[in-house]
Parts: structure tokens; C-alpha cells; sequence
């Protein structure tokens, strides 16, 4: 018997050799409420339905703040350990374009094949650039450079086309159709188990998306400059490098020297004088994020551009 | 039909607050700290961001520190009497159905001297915004328990503690029929901003409940700390443990739920009024 232990790693040439004795491996991930969860289901009953054992393990916590979400998904004859480690994964599914790159190296090398959308959720405060008016911060990575760089890669805008069909919704179901090109269940199963997990009502636009996914990728392997027309109509994030261009306009005679923007201000570069006026006393550490100028109840401080940086325009 | 008068796609540029405020009474005669100023500027951004001219523009409020909020406006304002904002605020929606009516009213001008006054602009639905500036206290008058004091607080008039349950607003505005209800802390000002958008956007009577703070009156007279810790402890579950001089207790001590209760796609009243046969013949 071939123990999966993900611990005492077999050499390479047996692994690949024994991928029919092995337990395949699919490392789902997205951010909160995108359907990780749902695409999970899916397939461990698929498997199930198909005498194997599965074990699935998940971490969804941070999923009502939009963060992080990722499942873990094993089927075959055994299954011994619930996650699969680094270099494992047959397949990897992302939801979002930036949780797909950051999982990338879970993927087998060579062989694993990456199923993403191209959507890009970008978390609102957490990769902000420090720049005012500048995009946020977003993976640099274009998705036909990460195509080019895995075994086998099949990058969609699965939320575009889910939005098509009239249900956005929809998107990790297009997702599943691309994923059941590359397993062994057939299209019908699919389908079936879809079905049932799915909310009622949207039984028939979910079967048209599973559709499209899997026409996607055969389209995609007949001709492949349309397996990347998504990843190439991509649109890159512009990243403007690093200073800040801001300054604080502190009115004087307005502020009531409160304390709000000194203890609220997440850099800390506000202080109050001797005449208890706020004012800017690290100004190289403010980011511009205008969290002050928000909550300044007398409207005293407003965050802008510099002259230089206006003049630069 | 909304009847916000947005200029239709316009983008309306980076918000300004000085453009929309009366600046000759500036600064503002509110306490240091007081969430009311920021209640304010949510409300002057979304009309910002709304594209709503001043002249279309009506504000109406009532008595308190709340009924001062809207003298600062750059707008058609309107100051009346106490708990009755929303009586005036009716005759002048339907007299004027072209215009934007938000009233600004607090806790006490609201659920108590116009509980009445604020049930019966629920149920009947007419396009308007009423954001109820909930500070838990009469501030103006000196201190008094509200309909919103929290439990075992101390007011001029609960020298002992406050023993009276705590008056769910948002719950009664949504049982008394408002088809839009919501609420938010001053804290999350963009949040804040974009609820109010919502709520003017929306066609009949919205309703939110603005979680503001009095650091005067109330939070020194119950040892709450300074207005930094008051506006981060507007909800129990968001204490502010950074600070070395966190008071004992946050200021609000209840887990409040945020954001959008009720989102109804009622009749409008002004619409139905106005489709009587006896208005149509005139
Ligand atoms: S928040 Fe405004 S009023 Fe308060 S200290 Fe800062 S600038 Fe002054
Ligand atoms: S904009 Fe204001 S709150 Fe933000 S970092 Fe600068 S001083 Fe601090």
C-alpha cells in the first residue's frame, strides 16, 4: 500500500507514476462568500458518489470580512492527511485572481494544472498604496505571465460570464465546469450534484455556466490564443511608486482640540500643541488616508495635494 | 420615481465641505468631540456625491443639539419645534414634492417628545430621510435621561442609574412601516456616508439611526473616557484596548447590528396623494 502521509514524500518518478494509487489533490481558494465552500461540496460528494474516500479541510473564518478563504479537498482509494502540502496540488482553483497567485506554489510542478478567474477583489484598506488619489496595492502578476509559467493554466473571467447569464453568482459554477475537464467525473454527474447545491431557482443559469466553463477550456485546448483572450484583455493594476504627495491644511480656529484625529490617526502623525490645536508633528509617516480629515467632528483638517505634486500633473 | 435631483451621471468631483457650509457661523457651536459634526459631514458628502443642488435642498430639524446640526447648511433649512421636524417636514414634501427633505432629529426629539410624529411618518411613507442623531441623551437641556440611555448610566435625572430597557429605534422604525432602515456608527464615516446616500436615494420614508456621541455631558458624567474612546467604544464589541486610559466601561455597552435593516418597495405617500381624484381635479 502506498501511504499518503504528505510526510515521507515518495521520489518524484514514483509519484507520477502512481497517480492512479495516490489521492488527487484540489486546493480551492477565494475570498469570503465567493462559493469556496460550495465548490468543496461538490466535489467530495462527486467523489464520494464515486466510492472514494475524501477528506476536506477548511479555514472560512475571515469569510464575513471579505478575507481569506481556502479548502483543502483529497479523494482517492485512501486518504490519510486532510491538507495537502506545498507541491501537491493537481489542482488549483482560484476565485480571485491575487489568492490564486498566492497559493501558487501549492501546485504540483510541472503537472498541476491552475483553473482562476480573472476578478480581482482588491480589500479596501489592507494593501492600500501609500499614495493619495493612487490605486491600491494589487498583485503586479498578469495572469497570461502565470499561464506561461504552470503545467497547464486556464484563466477565465468566469465572474464576466457569469454576469452574462444574469447570475453573478454563478461564477464559481463556471469555474466548475473548467475544473471537470481535467477530472475523471462525467459532465452528467456534474451537473447533478450541482444541483443540489446550488439555491433553488437558480438550478437552470447554474447548468448553463457549468456549460460554459467546459466549453471554455475545450475551446481553450483546440485554440490556444482563446484560452488566453481572458488572460490577455486582463488589465493590469497601474502601481505608482511610493511618496506621499499629501499635506494637512489644520484650520486653527476651527479645531477644538478634541484628540480624535491625534489617537485615530492609524500612522499616529498628529499631535496636539500647547494651545491644544492638532497638528501634523510627523509628517514624512502620514499616508494620506484621510481617516482625520473623515472624523474631524469641526471639519478642521483637510488632507490634499501638495502644490509640487498638482504642478506635476 | 426618485425624485432626488441628481444630475443625471454627473460626476460630481472631490467633496468639499466648505462649499456646502454656511461659513460665517463656523466653527460650529458643538463640543469638542461631539459626533454630531461628523454625523454632518456624512451627511453634506452624500449629497455631494449625489449630485443634489443646495437650492433643492430642504433641511428640517427640531430641538437639541441635533436641531442646531442643520443651521450650518449651505441649504434651505429649517429649525422647528421640539419632536415635530417630521410634521413640518410632511407639509413641505408635499407641498414641494420637487425638493430633497431630510430631517435631522436626535433620540429624545424623535422617540420621545415625537414618538408619535415619527410612527406615523413611517407608516405613511412619504419620500423623505430622517436621520436620527442617537447620542443616549438630552445634551442641550442639560442632561436628561433619553429613551435611548443605556442601562445603570447616570443622567441628571437617573442620579442613581438609569433602570428603563433601552428603545430599539431601528426596530421600531421598521415594524411602524419605514421602507428603508439602517443604521451606522460615526466612526465608519464612509459607511456612514454611503448609507445615507442609500437612504435619500430611496423612494419613501427612510429612516437611520446615526450612533453618535456626547462626550460632555454624558461620557464624563459616566466616566467614558475622552471623545477618542467614546467614538471607538460606539458599539461594545468595539473597544478600544490601544489605549492606556480606556475607560473602565465602553460607551455603548450592546453588540448593535450596522447597516441596512429594511430596504421595502412600498407606495410612496406624496404619489398616492397627489393620484386622489379630488387633487387631480384641482
Ligand atoms: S479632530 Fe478636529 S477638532 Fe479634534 S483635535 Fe483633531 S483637528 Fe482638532
Ligand atoms: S491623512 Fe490624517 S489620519 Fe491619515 S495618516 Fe495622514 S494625518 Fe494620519
Amino acid at each position: 500500500m502506498t501511504a499518503d502521509t504528505s510526510l515521507d514524500e515518495p521520489a518524484e518518478a514514483t509519484r507520477e507514476a502512481s497517480r492512479a494509487d495516490r489521492p488527487t489533490n484540489i486546493l480551492i481558494v477565494g475570498v469570503g462568500g465567493q462559493g469556496v465552500i460550495m465548490i468543496s461540496k461538490v466535489l467530495a460528494l462527486l467523489s464520494q458518489m464515486h466510492g472514494a474516500e475524501v477528506k476536506q479541510s477548511e479555514v472560512h473564518g475571515m469569510a464575513k470580512r471579505g478575507g481569506v478563504v481556502f479548502s483543502h479537498v483529497r479523494y482517492g482509494k485512501k486518504v490519510w492527511s486532510p491538507t495537502i502540502a506545498k507541491g501537491e496540488a493537481d489542482v488549483l482553483i482560484a476565485l480571485e485572481w491575487a489568492e490564486g497567485l498566492r497559493w501558487l506554489d501549492f501546485l504540483r510542478p510541472g503537472t498541476g494544472v491552475f483553473v482562476s478567474d480573472t476578478r480581482k477583489i482588491v480589500p479596501p484598506f489592507a494593501c492600500r498604496n501609500r499614495k493619495f488619489g493612487a490605486d491600491r496595492a494589487y498583485a503586479k502578476e498578469t495572469p497570461a505571465e502565470i499561464v506561461s509559467r504552470v503545467g497547464n493554466g486556464y484563466v477565465l473571467d468566469a465572474t464576466g460570464a457569469a454576469e452574462d447569464l444574469g447570475n453573478t453568482r454563478a461564477a464559481n459554477t463556471v469555474l466548475l465546469g473548467a475544473l471537470s475537464t481535467t477530472l475523471e467525473f462525467p459532465a452528467e454527474e456534474w451537473e447533478n450534484v450541482i444541483d443540489q447545491f446550488v439555491p433553488k431557482g437558480t438550478q437552470e443559469v447554474n447548468r448553463e455556466a457549468f456549460r460554459y466553463g467546459r466549453d471554455w477550456v475545450e475551446k481553450a485546448r483546440r485554440d490556444p490564443a482563446f484560452g488566453l483572450s481572458d488572460a490577455n484583455a486582463y488589465e493590469a493594476p497601474v502601481l505608482l511608486p511610493g511618496e506621499v504627495d499629501v499635506e494637512l491644511e489644520i484650520n486653527e480656529t476651527w479645531c477644538k482640540g478634541c484628540d480624535i484625529c491625534v489617537k485615530l490617526c492609524p500612522e499616529r502623525c498628529l499631535a496636539l500643541s500647547e494651545k491644544h490645536k492638532a497638528t501634523l508633528k510627523n509628517p514624512a509617516a502620514c499616508t494620506g488616508c484621510r481617516v482625520c480629515e473623515w472624523l474631524c467632528p469641526d471639519f478642521a483638517i483637510r488632507v490634499k495635494r501638495t502644490a509640487a505634486a498638482e504642478a506635476a500633473e | 420615481m426618485n425624485e432626488v435631483a441628481t444630475v443625471a451621471g454627473a460626476e460630481t468631483g472631490p467633496f468639499e465641505i466648505r462649499d456646502y457650509l454656511r461659513l460665517e457661523l463656523m466653527p460650529h457651536f458643538m463640543c469638542p468631540g461631539c459626533g454630531h459634526g461628523i454625523a454632518l459631514r456624512a451627511l453634506l458628502w452624500a449629497v455631494h456625491e449625489l449630485g443634489i443642488e443646495k437650492d433643492k435642498l430642504a433641511v428640517v430639524s427640531g430641538i437639541g443639539c441635533s436641531g442646531r446640526v442643520g443651521a450650518y447648511i449651505d441649504a434651505n433649512t429649517f429649525h422647528t419645534t421640539h419632536g415635530r421636524p417630521l410634521a413640518f417636514a410632511t407639509g413641505l414634501k408635499l407641498a414641494r414634492p420637487d425638493l430633497t427633505v431630510v430631517v435631522i432629529s436626535g433620540d429624545g426629539d424623535s422617540l420621545a417628545i415625537g414618538g408619535n410624529h415619527l410612527i406615523h411618518a413611517c407608516r405613511r411613507n412619504l419620500d423623505m430621510t430622517l436621520l436620527m442623531l442617537n447620542n443616549e441623551v438630552y445634551g442641550m437641556t442639560g442632561g436628561q435621561v433619553s429613551p435611548t440611555t443605556s442601562e445603570h448610566r447616570l443622567t441628571t435625572t437617573t442620579p442613581t442609574g438609569n433602570v428603563e430597557p433601552v428603545f430599539d429605534a431601528c426596530r421600531l422604525a421598521a415594524a411602524s412601516g419605514a421602507s428603508f432602515v439602517g443604521r451606522e456608527v460615526t466612526l465608519q464615516a464612509p459607511a456612514l456616508k454611503n448609507l445615507v446616500k442609500k437612504a435619500i436615494a430611496h423612494n419613501g420614508f427612510s429612516f437611520v439611526e446615526v450612533m453618535s456621541d456626547c462626550t460632555e455631558i454624558y461620557g464624563r458624567k459616566n466616566d467614558l473616557g475622552e471623545s477618542p474612546e467614546m467614538i471607538l467604544s460606539q458599539k461594545a464589541d468595539m473597544r478600544p484596548e490601544a489605549f492606556g486610559n480606556v475607560a473602565d466601561q465602553p460607551f455603548r455597552p450592546h453588540r448593535l447590528a450596522t447597516g441596512v435593516f429594511a430596504e421595502l418597495d412600498r407606495p410612496e405617500y406624496g404619489a398616492v396623494y397627489r393620484a386622489q381624484p379630488a387633487f387631480r381635479k384641482g
